[in-house]
Formats: C-alpha cells, sequence, structure tokens
C-alpha cells in the first residue's frame, strides 16, 4: 500500500510523510521499531528547531507593522498642516520620562530612516509610498509566514501520530507474540 | 496544549482521518491567537473610552495627542473626533474577531463529533 502526502516540502521545511499502514511502512524502510521511532523523534526534534525560528520572524514582523502604521500617522497629521500655515507642536521624549518640546514648521519634505545608519529626505507624498509599500511587504511576508507555519504545525501533527501508531503497533506485536508463546506452553 | 493520540490497535488511521486531526490542530491554535488578540482590542477599546472620559473632564483647549512617538498638541475638537474613529475601528476589529472566534469553535465542535466517533478513547482532544 503506497504512502499519501501533501507538499513533500515547503521551503526547506522537509515534509513528514504519512504512514497508511504501520507494518509496510517498516518493512519498506527497512527500520525496525526502535530505528523508526528515534528517526521520528528526531524528526521532531528538527521541526520544533525551525517553529522557534519562524515564530521569531512572526514576533519581529508583528512588531514591524504597527511601527510603520505610527509613520504614515505623522507624515498624514504633517501634511494635514500644510496650508494653515501653523506649526504643528509637539511634545518628545529625549530621555526616560524627560519631554521637550518642538515646533515642526510647515514643510513640504520629511526624513525617512531606511536603517543602517541611512536617512533620507522625501517629499511627503513619496514617503506615504514609500511606507504604504513597506507596509504591504511586510504584511504579505507575515501572511506566507503564517501559512508556513501551519504546514509545519500540520508536518509535526502527523508525525506525532506516526509516532503513536508505531509505538501502539510494536505493542500489539509483542502481545500477539506473548498470546501465541502463551498457547505453545499451555 | 492538547494531546493528540491516534490509534489503538484496532483503528486504522486514514489520511482522511490525519487530515481531521490537522485541521483541528489549526483550528485550535488560531482560537489561542483569537483570545489574545481579542484580550488586546478589549484593552485597547476600554483605554479609549478612558481617555474619551478625560478629555471631557479636563477644561484645556489644547490636548497632547500621542501620534507615533510624540505628543502633539491638538485642539480638543479634533482629538475627540480621533478618539471617535479609534473607537470604531476597534469595535468593528473586535466583533470581527468574536464571528471568527464563535465560526472556530463550532467547527472545532464539528471535528470533535467525527474524531471521538471514529476513535473514541484513543484519542485525546481537550487542553489539560
Amino acid at each position: 500500500m503506497a504512502s499519501s502526502s501533501t507538499a513533500t516540502e515547503r521551503r526547506g521545511i522537509p515534509g513528514a510523510q504519512f504512514v497508511e499502514d504501520v507494518e509496510t511502512y517498516l518493512t519498506q524502510s527497512g527500520l525496525d521499531v526502535n530505528s523508526a521511532l528515534s528517526f521520528l523523534q528526531e524528526r521532531l526534534q528538527q521541526y520544533r528547531v525551525v517553529e522557534m525560528k519562524l515564530l521569531a520572524q512572526q514576533r519581529d514582523l508583528q512588531a514591524k507593522i504597527p511601527d510603520i502604521e505610527k509613520c504614515l500617522d505623522v507624515v498624514a497629521t504633517l501634511q494635514s498642516k500644510k496650508g494653515t500655515g501653523e506649526a504643528l507642536i509637539a511634545d518628545f521624549e529625549i530621555a526616560e520620562g524627560i519631554y521637550s518640546r518642538a515646533s515642526i514648521d510647515e514643510s513640504d519634505s520629511v526624513c525617512l530612516w531606511l536603517g543602517a545608519n541611512v536617512m533620507l529626505e522625501y517629499s511627503c507624498e513619496e514617503a506615504t509610498a514609500l511606507l504604504q509599500k513597506n507596509l504591504e511587504n511586510a504584511k504579505a511576508s507575515l501572511e506566507v509566514l503564517i501559512a508556513d507555519l501551519q504546514f509545519l504545525r500540520d508536518q509535526v501533527t502527523i508525525t506525532q501520530v506516526t509516532v503513536a501508531r508505531v509505538y501502539n503497533w510494536d505493542v500489539h506485536q509483542r502481545r500477539l507474540k506473548q498470546a501465541t508463546a502463551a498457547v505453545k506452553d499451555s | 496544549m492538547q494531546q493528540q493520540q491516534a490509534g489503538g490497535s484496532e483503528t486504522e488511521v486514514t489520511w482522511g482521518d490525519q487530515q481531521n486531526i490537522n485541521q483541528f490542530g489549526r483550528l485550535n491554535n488560531r482560537f489561542h491567537d483569537l483570545e489574545e488578540e481579542i484580550k488586546a482590542a478589549k484593552e485597547s477599546n476600554e483605554n479609549l473610552e478612558d481617555a474619551g472620559n478625560e478629555l471631557i473632564l479636563t477644561d484645556e483647549e489644547v490636548v497632547r495627542f500621542q501620534i507615533g512617538e510624540v505628543f502633539a498638541h491638538v485642539p480638543r475638537d479634533e482629538v475627540e473626533t480621533r478618539i471617535e474613529e479609534m473607537k470604531e475601528l476597534t469595535t468593528k476589529n473586535l466583533e470581527r474577531l468574536e464571528q471568527e472566534k464563535v465560526s472556530i469553535l463550532s467547527q472545532m465542535a464539528e471535528l470533535k463529533k467525527v474524531l471521538y466517533a471514529k476513535f473514541g478513547d484513543s484519542i485525546n482532544l481537550e487542553e489539560d
């Protein structure tokens, strides 16, 4: 009986082979019960490692998205102040618990921090467009990441179920052997 | 963490069963994430309520309103409007999350029925 599985792997994550019949699986792979169990346990370990990595990436992205939204908010506020002739007065933190006041005059441009000690000046419209694009990219990456995590968890579940079935099959086999031995002896 | 153990020595696990088990796992994870999100949304709503109330009590004309990392000086009316808008957003978001939670719970109940029917005691789908 052939074993079926969905994707064999996804972005470097090996897919777990679904086992239709435990006995066939063991004969096909040529492993005895203990070797099969330790192979499956190893697989589970590998999955755990990848899961940790993906969860860390997910946390980073989930922190990044509100940040970008806040930046968009600020740029929008600056833009709305244009043409009113008023300066925007804002209080900002210069050290923990210490705030200072800034008066921001009307301006057509903002500077955006791009990372790696680089800051570039953009017009308000360009800045909004760039931030919007970054936001969409971050959201798309997050979706892909969540799909990866789901795939990974499915593979973990399949492997756990296989471990249980191999173990139970082994217990069943031992019981059968004991039963036949008992019959012989009696 | 929920445990899923399948197979006494009699019941065979088919690919369909495996897919059901996987689906149940996915739903359960999503359910826990949703609980977290709902908690955060409720907190956010409460904060906005408190902010709105404080606003009514204050007699200052210019309010320091947090935009991004800074507190901008914003006229009171504008602050009121902004808070209303934010409250509406959070409430809508909360509704959407609650609806998703209800749908997930019913899907999980369905799957539980199917899986317990086939596997009975060999499978455990409860939270421990």
